[in-house]
C-alpha cells in the first residue's frame, strides 16, 4: 500500500474571537492518493483555505490529524515534497523574476532556477522587475516558485483569481504538463468550470465539513437535472404546465428549464407545441453544487 | 541561510536612495557638530573632542542602518513573504538570523565611511584604540536590527519604518549621542535602550567618563554598560522572534 499523498482524519480548526468560536473547518476525513488531481470546491468562507494551510503546516489543528506522506506538513516541506501557489503569497517588487527565484532556491537544497521558470512558462519575463509584471505574469513566478523543489505533491489555492481567460488558459495548460508527470495536485476553486474541466475527483465543502466527494461526473449525477432552453411562444400558454419541467424562468420570450428527463421534455416541446430554438445543456457542476450545498449532506 | 543572507544584502546595496541617506546623513552631522564645537580638537580621554563626536555620529549611522534593514522586514512581512517563504525549508528562526547578518553587514558602511572623513579632518584616537571602537560600534549595532526588527514585524507596515526611526533620534538622544546630558535626564538616560551602547562605544576613548554639561558626574562602571545593552538585545530579539512565528498565520 503507497503512503496517501495527503491524509486527513477528524481535522477540526477552531478560531476563537469576540464574537465567539468560528468552525472554518468542522470534521474533515479523507485520502488523497498519490497521482491524484482534486478539486477542493466550496465558496468563499467554506473551509477549504483553512484546510490547505493546515496541509502546508501553516496552522495547527485545533483537532484531528494531517500528514502529508506520510510525514507531517512542515517535515513534508523540509523533504521539499510540497509546492502551493497561494493567493496570499507575497512577492518582493523591486526584485527581477530571476531574482526573487534565486533569493529563495537559496533556501531549498540544490534546485535547477532554469528548469522550474521553464516548466512555468517564466523564461521570458525572467529580467522583469515583479513591480511590472502583470497578475498572470507573477503568477507564473509563483508558480516556478512552487516548482523549485521537483514537488511531489502541489497545491493551489485559488490559482487563477484575478487571472483574464487567456491567462487561465495557459496556465491550466502548464499545469496538464505537471499533471501528466505524475505530480499530485489539489486546488482549492469556486471556479465550477476549473474542476469541471481539469479535476478527476471534486471535493465540496461548505461550513468547514465535505458535502459530497466524489468523480466530478458522480458529482454532476447529484444535481440528475440538465437545462433546456427555448424561444417559447405565448400562443401556448403558461410554461407551468409543461411536463418534465422541475422549475423554469421565462426572460422575454426565452424560457430557460431544469428537468430530469431531457428527451421528454424535447420531445414534447417540438411535437406539441411551437417552442423553437432549442438547446440542451448537460447537468452542470454548478447547479450540482447548489443543490448539494443548499440541502447539506448528500450520500455519495 | 547563508546564501539567502547574500543575496538579501546584494539586494539592499541595489537600492541606492536609502543607502545614501545612510551613509550622507551621519557624514554630514559629524561635519557639522565638529565644526560648531569650538573645542573640537580639546583632549578628551585617550583622544580628542572631535573623535567623541566621530563615534557617536558613525553609532547614529549604525543604527540608522539596522533599523532600515528592519524596515524592509517590516513591509516584507506584511506582505506576505514570510508565506512565500515559509514554503521552503527554512525556518522562521532562520530568516531572522539571515536579517541581522544582512543589518551588520551593512551597518559597516556608514561607520568605515563616518570614520575616514573623520580622521581625515582632525578627529584624534590613540593607537589602535579606533579600531576597537569600530569593532563595538558594528557588533553593538546587531541590538538595534533586533530592535527595528521587532517594531516591523510587530506593526507590519511602512508606517512602522518611520516610527522606528524617529524613535531611534530620540533615543540617541538619551543615548547621549547628540548633546551632553547632565542631571535627571542624564539619570533617566542611563536605561533607555541606546545609553550601554554608547558607553560602551566609547570605551576605548574615554573609559566611562560621562562627557556632561553640569558638575563632575561619576563615570560609568562597564558592567553597567554591558547589562543595559545585554538586558536590551533580549528584550528586542525576544520580540522579534516571538513576533515572527505570528507571520504566517492570516487571522
Amino acid at each position: 500500500m503507497t503512503t496517501a499523498a495527503i491524509a486527513l482524519r477528524n481535522l477540526r480548526k477552531t478560531f476563537r474571537s469576540a464574537e465567539g468560536d468560528l468552525r472554518a473547518v468542522d470534521g474533515i476525513t479523507l485520502t488523497v492518493e498519490p497521482g491524484e488531481v482534486v478539486a477542493f470546491l466550496g465558496r468563499n468562507g467554506a473551509g477549504k483555505t483553512t484546510t490547505l494551510d493546515m496541509v502546508l503546516g501553516f496552522t495547527q489543528p485545533t483537532s484531528g490529524s494531517v500528514e502529508v506522506f506520510g510525514l507531517t506538513p512542515r517535515h513534508a516541506i523540509e523533504q521539499g515534497l510540497v509546492g502551493a501557489v497561494l493567493q496570499s503569497g507575497a512577492l518582493l517588487d523591486d526584485l527581477t523574476v530571476r531574482q526573487t527565484m534565486e533569493m529563495v532556491a537559496a533556501l531549498h537544497g540544490p534546485v535547477d532556477v532554469d528548469d522550474a521558470l521553464r516548466r512555468a512558462g517564466a523564461e521570458s519575463i525572467a529580467s522583469r522587475k515583479v513591480s511590472k509584471c502583470s497578475g498572470g505574469e507573477q503568477q507564473r513566478l509563483r508558480f516556478a516558485l512552487a516548482l523549485l523543489p521537483n514537488p511531489e505533491l502541489l497545491i493551489l489555492d485559488e490559482p487563477t483569481a484575478g487571472m483574464d481567460v487567456n491567462a487561465r488558459r495557459d496556465f491550466w495548460a502548464t499545469m496538464r504538463a505537471e499533471t501528466k508527470r505524475g505530480r499530485t495536485v489539489v486546488f482549492a476553486t469556486h471556479y465550477l468550470d476549473e474542476a469541471e474541466e481539469f479535476a478527476d475527483r471534486t471535493i465540496v465543502i461548505d461550513g468547514g465539513t465535505i458535502v459530497a466527494d466524489g468523480t466530478t461526473a458522480d458529482i454532476q449525477g447529484h444535481a440528475g437535472t440538465s437545462t433546456l432552453s427555448c424561444r417559447w411562444d405565448m400562443v401556448d400558454g403558461d410554461p407551468a404546465a409543461l411536463p418534465h419541467v422541475l422549475t423554469h424562468t421565462m426572460d422575454s420570450g426565452h424560457l430557460t428549464c431544469q428537468t430530469a428527463n431531457t428527451d421528454a421534455l424535447a420531445r414534447h416541446l417540438l411535437t406539441r407545441t411551437s417552442a423553437s430554438q432549442l438547446a440542451i445543456s448537460p447537468a452542470r457542476l454548478e447547479d450540482a453544487f447548489v443543490t448539494l450545498t443548499a440541502s447539506g449532506k448528500a450520500q455519495t | 541561510m547563508l546564501r539567502y543572507a547574500v543575496h538579501d544584502f546584494r539586494r539592499n546595496m541595489r537600492m541606492v536612495e536609502s543607502v545614501f541617506f545612510m551613509i550622507v546623513l551621519p557624514t554630514a552631522l559629524y561635519l557639522m557638530f565638529s565644526g560648531m564645537n569650538g573645542d573640537a580638537n580639546a583632549p578628551a580621554g585617550q583622544g580628542n573632542v572631535a573623535a567623541y563626536i566621530m563615534t557617536s555620529m558613525a553609532l547614529y549611522g549604525a543604527v540608522l542602518a539596522t533599523s532600515g534593514i528592519a524596515g524592509s522586514a517590516a513591509v516584507e512581512r506584511a506582505k506576505g513573504w514570510g508565506r512565500t517563504l515559509a514554503l521552503t525549508p527554512a525556518a522562521a528562526s532562520s530568516y531572522v538570523a539571515s536579517k541581522v547578518l544582512v543589518a551588520l553587514a551593512i551597518s559597516v558602511l556608514p561607520v568605515a565611511v563616518v570614520m575616514t572623513v573623520g580622521f581625515l579632518t582632525g578627529a584624534e584616537i590613540s593607537g589602535l584604540r579606533w579600531l576597537t571602537t569600530a569593532v563595538i560600534v558594528v557588533l553593538g549595532s546587531a541590538a538595534f536590527a533586533f530592535y527595528g526588527l521587532a517594531a516591523g514585524l510587530l506593526f507590519r507596515s511602512e508606517a512602522a519604518v518611520s516610527v522606528s526611526s524617529g524613535l531611534l533620534v530620540v533615543l540617541s538622544f538619551f543615548g547621549n549621542l547628540f548633546v551632553p546630558l547632565s542631571g535627571i535626564m542624564l539619570d533617566i538616560a542611563r536605561f533607555t535602550p541606546l545609553y550601554g551602547l554608547a558607553g560602551l562605544a566609547r570605551w576605548p576613548q574615554l573609559e566611562g567618563t560621562v562627557a556632561a554639561n553640569g558638575p563632575g558626574v561619576p563615570p560609568d562602571e562597564m558592567w553597567f554598560l554591558v547589562l543595559n545593552l545585554f538586558a536590551w538585545t533580549v528584550i528586542f530579539g525576544g520580540i522579534a522572534i516571538l513576533a515572527a512565528r505570528r507571520g504566517t498565520s492570516r487571522m
